[in-house]
């Protein structure tokens, strides 16, 4: 073996037998294992419309983390006590395909609790009266499925944007609801995008001995102290702020980080 | 029509919805001879990337038009639960995603997956060298993002479960690669798309490593006679041995 690749070996063992000295010790120089800066976040990439089968789909990848979103839209009766309100289902899947960690069965706890967060969020990006054919009777239902293929931390802002810009790529039908035969028949040849209220990006940190990581990845993230999660909409107000773990100071920090980089997003992604 | 039973553990719509009908679903003509957009014995083009899934052992993903289909490996790791056995064990699971189909697919595994599963099992099966990993699991996950018709789905996860196995490093006999015929009416279509498929009288899936000019896995629908049979399996053993050399070229290249 030559030098080089013994001291990879050596990085390597020594990141597995000790990976909070081995962060330390990147932090300790300003930067993050992955070679950013200790305060960077990674590239976004988005691409729409690739799915055929889908009325809508995008492709996310932050750094490594890749989700793949797509949108079905199916007829349902609505709610006896919301005659003209649709659905909105949104799903983030966590398979064994993107990570070691999980294995293959039911979605495991972290995919839970990311569903959860994501039906939250993405409650307010949608009016329900929008997706009404025909009050009482018909009403489309918009199933959100995101996929991650590659999980390198981060999920929770990779499926946000995911779902966001496939349902800003999503076309639906024209859908006529016949009375006497109780039917809804959709056309083919006329489409029409979905109405769309806000677009929410999501901005999430990670508190490490006191230093604020933005875009944690997957070998940070078991060892952060606390997590924060900020959601702002296209309008520049805040949408939702969330905390996992005790930390008081770091909040102020990530709201203003979270700020100024929405402020570089805002017009390159949703495009 | 979707039926979901609630389902504790993830987000659920309402009781029961139904896939869009269109009023023009009744003119849909089925395909038509001549074949629409390309001769009978052509394949579409494939585009395979390997080592986009920074976090597993080897991965693979393949598109071909209208098939999307990601393929990671993890192993050989240790075989928990298993009593202990001097060959390795190859679990492939397939999983289809809920809008890779034209109607929408709940994310239960259902039967489908499953065979797809063993069909690719069955077509990698022999050229993995698993003699040499005892106590050891090679574990195969496939996400089928889009879909295009079943056969396509078997043929195209085969090539990309083989290009990640090599991928990740793990001794083989040979890369397996895979291609799929439909008969329709008297023609022999290669590749057949979802369409096309749905009114072939018999379609055949074929699995060879032509390194070892052997073949790994016959899999056929249908009726067909026997020497239509005969005729798939070389008119595909044929696209097979082209689609070796640009399987074996991906992986060179992702090396470098």
């Amino acid at each position: 073996m030559t030098t080089s690749e013994d001291a990879d070996l050596k990085a390597a063992v020594f990141q597995r037998l000790h990976p909070r000295v081995y962060l330390e010790r990147f932090v300790a120089e300003n930067v993050r294992p992955d070679g950013r800066q200790i305060d960077a976040w990674r590239e976004i990439s988005v691409n729409v419309g690739s799915i055929s089968s889908a009325n809508g789909s995008a492709l996310v990848r932050v750094g490594n983390t890749t989700v793949v979103c797509g949108v079905k839209a199916e007829l349902a009766e609505p709610e006896l006590d919301a005659p003209t309100r649709g659905f909105l289902v949104p799903n983030l899947d966590l398979p064994a395909i993107c990570s070691p960690k999980f294995k293959p069965g039911p979605p495991t706890e972290e995919a839970q609790v990311l569903s959860d967060r994501l039906n939250e969020v993405l409650v307010t990006t949608i009016p329900l009266e929008s997706l009404c054919i025909h009050p009482g009777k018909s009403v489309w239902v918009l199933y959100v499925d995101a996929t991650c293929i590659n999980y390198d931390g981060n999920a929770f802002d990779a499926a946000l944007i995911a779902m966001v810009a496939a349902l800003k790529n999503t076309m639906l039908p024209k859908a006529t609801y016949n009375e006497d035969t109780m039917r809804t028949t959709c056309s083919r040849k006329t489409l029409s995008p979905l109405q769309i209220n806000s677009l929410p990006i999501s901005m999430s940190f990670g508190i490490f001995d006191s230093h604020v990581f933005p875009d944690p990845t997957s070998f940070e993230e078991p060892l952060l102290d606390t997590s924060i999660s900020v959601v702002i909409d296209d309008n520049g107000k805040i949408s939702s702020v969330s905390q996992i773990g005790a930390d008081v100071d770091a909040l102020l920090t990530c709201t203003s980080a979270a700020r100024k980089r929405h402020e570089f997003l805002s017009q390159r992604i949703y495009l | 029509m979707a039926q979901a039973g609630f389902d504790r553990r993830r987000i659920n719509g309402p009781e029961e919805s139904f896939p869009p009908v269109f009023d023009d679903d009744d003119d849909r003509r089925p395909s038509s001879k001549p074949r629409q957009g390309r001769k009978p014995s052509e394949i579409r083009p494939i585009f395979l990337q390997p080592g986009l899934i920074t976090q597993a052992n080897g991965s693979a993903y393949i598109e071909t038009e209208k098939t999307k289909i990601a393929c990671a490996v993890y192993g050989p790791r240790q075989s928990k639960n298993m009593a202990y056995s001097e060959n390795g064990h190859l679990n492939v699971e397939v999983k289809y995603a809920p809008y890779a189909c034209r109607q929408r697919k709940a994310p239960i595994r259902d039967a489908e997956d499953r065979s797809i599963g063993v069909a690719i099992h069955q077509a990698l099966l022999s050229s993995v060298r698993l003699e040499l990993l005892p106590k050891s699991t090679i574990d195969i996950f496939i996400v089928i993002i889009e879909s295009d018709g079943l056969e396509g789905c078997v043929a195209a996860g085969s090539v990309a479960a083989s290009t990640a196995l090599a991928d990740a490093g793990i001794e083989l006999f040979g890369l397996v690669v895979s291609c799929a015929a439909a008969l329709v009416d008297d023609e022999i279509w290669l590749d057949p798309t979802l369409d096309e498929a749905q009114y072939a009288k018999g379609s055949l899936v074929l699995a060879t490593m032509p390194a070892l000019e052997t073949v790994t896995s016959v899999w056929q629908n249908g009726q067909m006679q026997t020497v239509d049979v005969i005729k798939c399996m070389e008119l595909c053993e044929e696209r097979c041995t082209e689609m070796h050399s640009v399987v074996a070229q991906v992986l060179l290249d992702s090396q470098r």
